[in-house]
């Protein structure tokens, strides 16, 4: 391979420019306007946005997404339910389930719904408020407690995965809308165009359970360019960024040339704008073969940066690494990401499993909030970590008190925040003692129902995430719409509420 | 479409400022043009037909509209300056909409309303609602028929004070035609033949040979398969291997078949209905069956019953009306006159279909049936039903000559269906045993018996016994049924339930097929039209409803749409009419004179990027790697390792990706394989959907990861090689080479600066190659197709690198 020679490209980079100024002219006012006021327009919030977008001025400008897949147990990993200690092998009250649906899978199981206490201990940490609770799973998570703002009270209706993991990841439970990230993506477009808008990392693990799907970072009826594209730990980080083999960097400028001048014809016979912003996209896939490589390049970090990620972090594709890559891509603009992490569906085994899981993600996570914290990067870059659903404080399967598996459980979940204009070091709603249903400050279930004109203070569905989500990325989730089949659709469908109470 | 009424309105015509709304003038408002739009969009939400409040005053009717509200009325159309409406919309202290509504009007919104109710407040019925006329342009009162299309969009270009544009020339025009109809760039002998026809047929005799073309089918079938979401395996959870691409082979064999569009659809619907239905009538049925489905552990059963069925209601929806019917799924449709009973009335027709809610991740999701296996195996099915009946029939001759039949043989003749005829020709002491048409028939059912080896499953739809009942369910919620039973029904605004008609779905299909029905016909031609043109006219294909945009020629798509039905639904002759409209040939050049970025006027020919399979079948083709078997089993071409097992289930059986080898991965990409949960790259990459939802206009993106996929991804980099390889043994000279790659992918010679330009590249790249033949030799390796290796490596793998480049060109990947 021939090293590719800087001043050389410059030197046609700027020929090019100069080529398409002076042959663009004879284009007619409209091409023009359409070539040059992509690169021209002052864009102090990015490339290919909507118009009147941001609505408000954002606290976040990039969001993280750390997506535990399968439905992470909130008893054992989050949400402290000691009374259950004395309640092994009791079977749930009827009342406190309360003829909520469960899945087929343990709704005619012979034990019936017997309790299960998690077998991890739990300590308390310093928070800026009451404190938090913390399982011994997530030692280090426990160390940025001071950043982390817990929600007990998330909620969804849905049951099973699919339809859970589409439903908190596109507003409906069935596939044909887009994704967060795609929504974002339409709403703000880029603040880097030489990397990818909206990137979506796989983590490894141990336990594969549950599928993804395309959907999941999917356009639904927007426009395809916002959907995710992942960045892989197998060949190519982006799919189909390196040139072939024996084909150098050199060559391809050299086709890239020849490309741009058969397409500069045609620009000249046709007129059509299209063409001239497809000799740019050419222009930006070249430059993204440069950035890519360096951005998933390690080297320029410090040692002590390496170091707090974990050994894994050497490693592509674990959490650790995607973690890191995470804030290189919130730190060049890019504004959209998440990790997928699968495995958290621990219908038996669960102490196998999740002790696994935990050991996956656990010190990356705290070393990501650390990490942008000495970046000065925490502020504006919101990091989300939840699941579709929790799991039951009841047994599916056998039973004793070092092990146990759980079913899904939809009527409430931890998911937390950190950064990004949300309030450091608070927790917000709160279970009853079994961990079982959201809960008023008295310990009763507070039964909330997703409601278009009634929300429950205390409580966060899904939709009130992401409206969330949006608002802290200056997006009015009412507002944020698009027009497909006569209707103007938005991620938090008809419903979503802001949870003002943990904002920053 | 009537004439803009004023100087003002065409130069926003002309301006491109139009839209949906804007075409109005004080002195001529439409009420189903213009000001229902508004009111939908800006009042319905709260004066429309889900109004929640019975005392809210309603605008989505003339009767509740005119109302005496007690003493007042919203719209009086007897003192139309008293009506209340008109004093509220005008007002600033008690404005509506009210001055926190979510949406405003806007002054022209405003002045429209005041028009329209000063000059009475008169409603009409939405557009699309009123059955089409066909009625000639009055300009054009002796128009032919091949004429029509040109005189409805002429009378629009002289509204805007332009002309049609220069016809493209004949090359262009050659690959565009070819292209549309076929998907693929006229092979170089037809392409020579129509250039150097000087006769008026040429143009003609060109569309016929690409009309009768078997790639006709597969390229037409695909926008069918986006429509009804075709793939190849189940779509939620495990997203395991379905068994249903005979579905797809028969889809390709009707069009090329041309089965006039009604029978189509009703084959579709409830082929397993009709009357002794054949094997290609219940295959076909796999429509109904096409709905993504799950067997996840934990699911309920009756949970995805309803699921299942409201997406097969809502894709009926997209597809066939026009329309969004989502909304009523939960609550009476906000902005089209649709109640939520209608809508479950309408799901009824699906409830009663025999499979299981939940597909228990099997290849054979029941019912299915045997079918055959690829399009050689379905002609060879035709060959032999054929010869069954050619055999009954020469049997009949002979009766009452030849052969006498007993009392107890004639009442079996009489009686028996095609294979009952054939068991007693057949049969050895049978009446028919000494003559040749014994022997035939064994011959026959030997060589049918033989062929069913290597039949493949598919699934079809089944209708029980007892069907199930159909209740309203509260909000959407399956466990929440209220009210009566439901009986199956249609929806009333598109026209009533036809008399006599079975409740099943063979009469949903008489409805949808019938002549008054005043939606399908339409909305099946705006595609048909977009597919030829590049863009509908009615801009929103997938929503003809009240939301949904006004066509831009609303009498052309009227009498398209009539003619479509009374010409017997015949899509192979629409699309003959369209491509012989000087509209249609016109250049695709933008011109200088007429600034209409969005085509509104056509008055250039059609242009866009071409769609992903488009774009690889044109480099299969071009480097002659295409493999012309039609039909069979989903094929996997080159796809980056890896990218099923990130994201599937451990215990789905699509979570290893095993590319194929050999002619498979040249077969078009139609036959590519569509896991509904993760397509193929290249295919999502270019705008394809993923087929879990319907889609019946697809996107047309621009992207920089696009043009990564096109100069790195392993097949394009195999077709560049072989396309090289192609150019240096069929043109002795490097010029000849360069005209031999435009005129392949371009269908005309190179120009100057294009044969300068690459000739060039190829001059750099020898010299690089030269200094480094081991890059050569490894860019040379990639794919498996065999290398020739007589070439010189050093001027192969140079000319490699310029069609690689050549083939991700705009002439290359274009429509103009």
């Amino acid at each position: 391979m021939i090293n590719p020679n800087p001043a050389r490209e410059n030197e046609l980079m700027v020929t090019r420019r100069h080529l398409f100024g002076k042959t663009a002219l004879g284009l007619g006012t409209a091409a023009m306007a359409g070539l040059i006021g992509a690169e021209l327009k002052a864009e102090p919030n990015g490339a290919g946005g909507l118009d009147g977008l941001p609505h408000h001025q954002p606290k976040a400008k990039s969001v993280i997404y750390l997506f535990m897949s399968g439905g992470p147990s909130h008893i054992d990993l989050w949400d402290y339910k000691p009374k259950l200690n004395d309640l092994f092998g009791e079977q749930l009250p009827d009342e406190i389930r309360d003829g909520q649906r469960v899945t087929g899978m343990t709704a005619n199981q012979k034990s019936g719904f017997p309790l299960a206490p998690s077998r991890y201990k739990y300590t308390k940490q310093d928070n800026d408020a009451e404190g938090l609770w913390t399982s011994e799973l997530l030692p280090y998570t426990a160390g940025v407690a001071k950043e982390l703002c817990v929600v007990y009270s998330t909620f969804t209706e849905a049951i099973n995965h699919d339809p859970a993991i589409t439903y908190i990841q596109t507003g409906a439970q069935t596939p044909g809308r887009p994704s967060l990230g795609a929504w974002l993506s339409y709403g703000l477009g880029t603040a880097n165009e030489n990397l990818p808008h909206y990137v979506v990392m796989h983590a490894r693990t141990k336990y594969p359970e549950q599928s993804l799907f395309n959907r999941l970072w999917g356009p639904g009826f927007l426009s395809s360019d916002h959907q995710g594209i992942l960045m892989r730990s197998q060949g190519d980080p982006v799919l189909f960024l390196s040139n072939p083999s024996g084909v150098s960097r050199q060559d391809r400028r050299a086709q890239l040339d020849v490309l741009a001048a058969i397409n500069q014809q045609q620009a000249e016979q046709f007129g059509d704008p299209e063409v001239l912003s497809r000799i740019k996209q050419h222009e930006m896939a070249y430059r993204m073969q440069a950035s890519v490589p360096e951005l998933v390049d390690f080297s320029d970090e410090t040692a002590a940066t390496l170091e707090m990620y974990g050994d894994d972090v050497n490693t592509p594709g674990t959490f650790a690494a995607s973690c890191l890559t995470a804030r290189r891509l919130a730190q060049r603009g890019v504004r959209n990401i998440q990790i997928f992490h699968r495995g958290w569906d621990a219908h038996g085994n669960l102490a196998g499993e999740h002790s696994s899981q935990a050991k996956d993600i656990d010190q990356a996570t705290a070393a990501l909030i650390k990490d942008l914290k000495q970046q000065g990067m925490l502020d504006e870059t919101l990091v989300v970590w939840g699941g579709e659903f929790g799991r039951t404080p009841y047994c599916q399967g056998g039973l004793t008190r070092e092990n146990y598996g759980r079913d899904h459980h939809p009527r409430c979940f931890t998911t937390w925040m950190a950064g990004g204009g949300v309030k450091p070091g608070i927790t917000y709603g709160r279970t009853d003692d079994y961990g079982y249903n959201i809960a008023d400050e008295d310990g009763n279930p507070l039964r909330p129902q997703p409601n278009k004109d009634k929300w429950t203070p205390g409580t966060m569905h899904i939709h009130d995430l992401n409206a969330t989500i949006l608002h802290l990325m200056g997006i009015d989730h009412t507002k944020l719409t698009y027009r497909y089949q006569g209707r103007d659709f938005r991620l938090t469908d008809v419903h979503g509420h802001i949870l003002t109470d943990i904002l920053a | 479409m009537k004439p803009c009424s004023s100087n003002l309105v065409c130069s926003l015509l002309v301006l491109g400022l139009l839209n949906t709304t804007a075409l109005l003038h004080a002195d001529d408002v439409d009420f189903a043009r213009d000001v229902l739009p508004i009111l939908s969009n800006k009042c319905f939400v709260c004066h429309g037909p889900d109004s929640n409040d019975a005392d809210m005053l309603r605008l989505d009717t003339e009767e509740l509209a005119t109302v005496d509200r007690g003493g007042y009325r919203a719209i009086d159309q007897k003192k139309p300056r008293q009506s209340a409406a008109l004093h509220r919309i005008l007002s600033e202290d008690d404005p509506m909409p009210p001055a926190d509504a979510e949406k405003q009007l806007t002054d022209l919104e405003r002045q429209t309303l005041v028009t329209w109710i000063k000059q009475g407040g008169r409603y009409a019925k939405h557009w699309a609602f009123v059955a089409p006329v066909k009625e000639v342009p009055q300009s054009r009162g002796n128009a032919t028929r091949e004429q029509i299309i040109d005189a409805f969009i002429e009378d629009n270009l002289k509204v805007a004070g332009v002309t049609f544009g220069e016809e493209a020339d004949k090359s262009t025009l050659a690959r565009r035609v070819s292209l549309v109809l076929t998907g693929l760039p006229p092979e170089l002998e037809l392409l020579d033949e129509y250039l150097n026809d000087q006769s008026d047929q040429a143009y003609t005799n060109f569309v016929e040979t690409l009309l009768s073309s078997a790639r006709y089918g597969e390229h037409q079938a695909r926008y069918w398969l986006d429509a009804v979401r075709y793939g190849d395996t189940h779509g939620l959870h495990l997203d395991n291997r379905r068994g249903i691409y005979p579905y797809r082979d028969w889809v390709v064999g009707a069009l090329n078949d041309n089965l006039p569009f009604d029978q189509f659809i009703t084959w579709q619907l409830a082929g397993d209905l009709l009357p002794n239905p054949t094997l290609q009538q219940r295959v076909a049925t796999g429509f109904v069956r096409m709905n993504p489905s799950t067997a996840e552990g934990g699911a309920i059963p009756a949970e995805f019953q309803a699921k299942n069925n409201f997406d097969r209601t809502e894709t009926l929806g997209t597809v066939l009306l026009g329309i969004t019917l989502t909304c009523s799924r939960c609550h009476t449709h906000k902005y089209d006159p649709i109640t939520q009973t209608e809508y479950y009335q309408l799901l009824a027709f699906f409830n009663s279909t025999a499979e299981n809610a939940m597909d228990g991740n099997s290849y054979t999701y029941n019912p299915v049936i045997n079918a055959p296996n690829d399009q050689q195996a379905w002609r060879q099915w035709k060959q032999r039903e054929n010869e069954k009946i050619r055999l009954i029939n020469a049997a009949g001759k002979l009766l009452g000559e030849k052969v006498e039949l007993n009392e107890e043989q004639e009442k079996t003749w009489k009686v028996a269906d095609v294979a009952g005829r054939l068991s007693q020709l057949a049969d050895v002491n049978g009446p028919f045993a000494i003559e040749d048409v014994h022997q035939e028939t064994l011959v026959l059912l030997n060589a049918e018996q033989e062929a069913v080896k290597s039949f493949t499953t598919t699934l079809v739809a089944k209708e029980l016994a007892m069907p199930r009942e159909t209740k309203v369910l509260h909000r959407g919620e399956y466990n929440q049924p209220q009210g009566d039973p439901l009986e199956p029904g249609v929806l009333s605004v598109m026209g009533a339930f036809p008399a006599g008609a079975p409740r099943n779905r063979l009469g949903l299909a008489a409805w949808l097929t019938a002549d008054d029905h005043p939606v399908m016909s339409r909305v099946i031609v705006n595609r048909l039209w977009s597919r030829v043109y590049g863009i509908p006219l009615v801009r929103t294909p997938e929503d003809f409803g009240v939301q949904g945009e006004h066509p831009t020629h609303p009498e052309l798509l009227d009498w398209l749409a009539v003619d479509f039905r009374e010409n017997g639904w015949n899509v192979k002759d629409m699309l003959r009419l369209m491509v012989h409209s000087r509209t249609f040939k016109q250049s695709s050049a933008w011109r200088e004179n007429v600034n209409d970025p969005e085509n509104r006027l056509f008055a250039r020919g059609p242009g866009y990027r071409l769609d992903a399979e488009v774009l690889r079948d044109i480099g299969l083709w071009a480097s002659g790697l295409l493999s012309p078997h039609m039909g069979g089993e989903g094929v996997k071409p080159y796809q980056p390792d890896g990218m099923w097992k990130a994201l599937a289930h451990p215990g789905s059986n699509t979570k290893q990706y095993v590319r194929d080898q050999g002619d498979l991965l040249y077969r078009r990409s139609l036959y590519v394989y569509w896991k509904r949960t993760s397509p193929h790259p290249m295919m999502t990459l270019f705008d394809a959907p993923d087929r879990e939802s319907s889609c019946v206009q697809r996107q047309r993106t621009n992207t920089a990861l696009q043009s990564l996929g096109l100069l790195n991804e392993t097949q394009r980099v195999e077709m560049g090689r072989i396309l090289a390889e192609r150019l240096l043994t069929q043109a002795e000279t490097d010029e000849d080479r360069v005209h031999l790659l435009f005129r392949l992918l371009a269908s005309r010679q190179a120009s100057a600066s294009e044969m300068r330009a690459i000739l060039g590249l190829v001059d750099i790249m020898k010299q690089r190659f030269t200094e480094s033949s081991e890059d050569a030799r490894v860019l040379l390796a990639i794919g498996e197709a065999e290398q020739n290796e007589k070439l010189d490596v050093v001027v192969h793998a140079a000319w490699t690198q310029a069609t690689v480049a050549v083939l991700a060109s705009d002439p290359a990947i274009l429509l103009y």
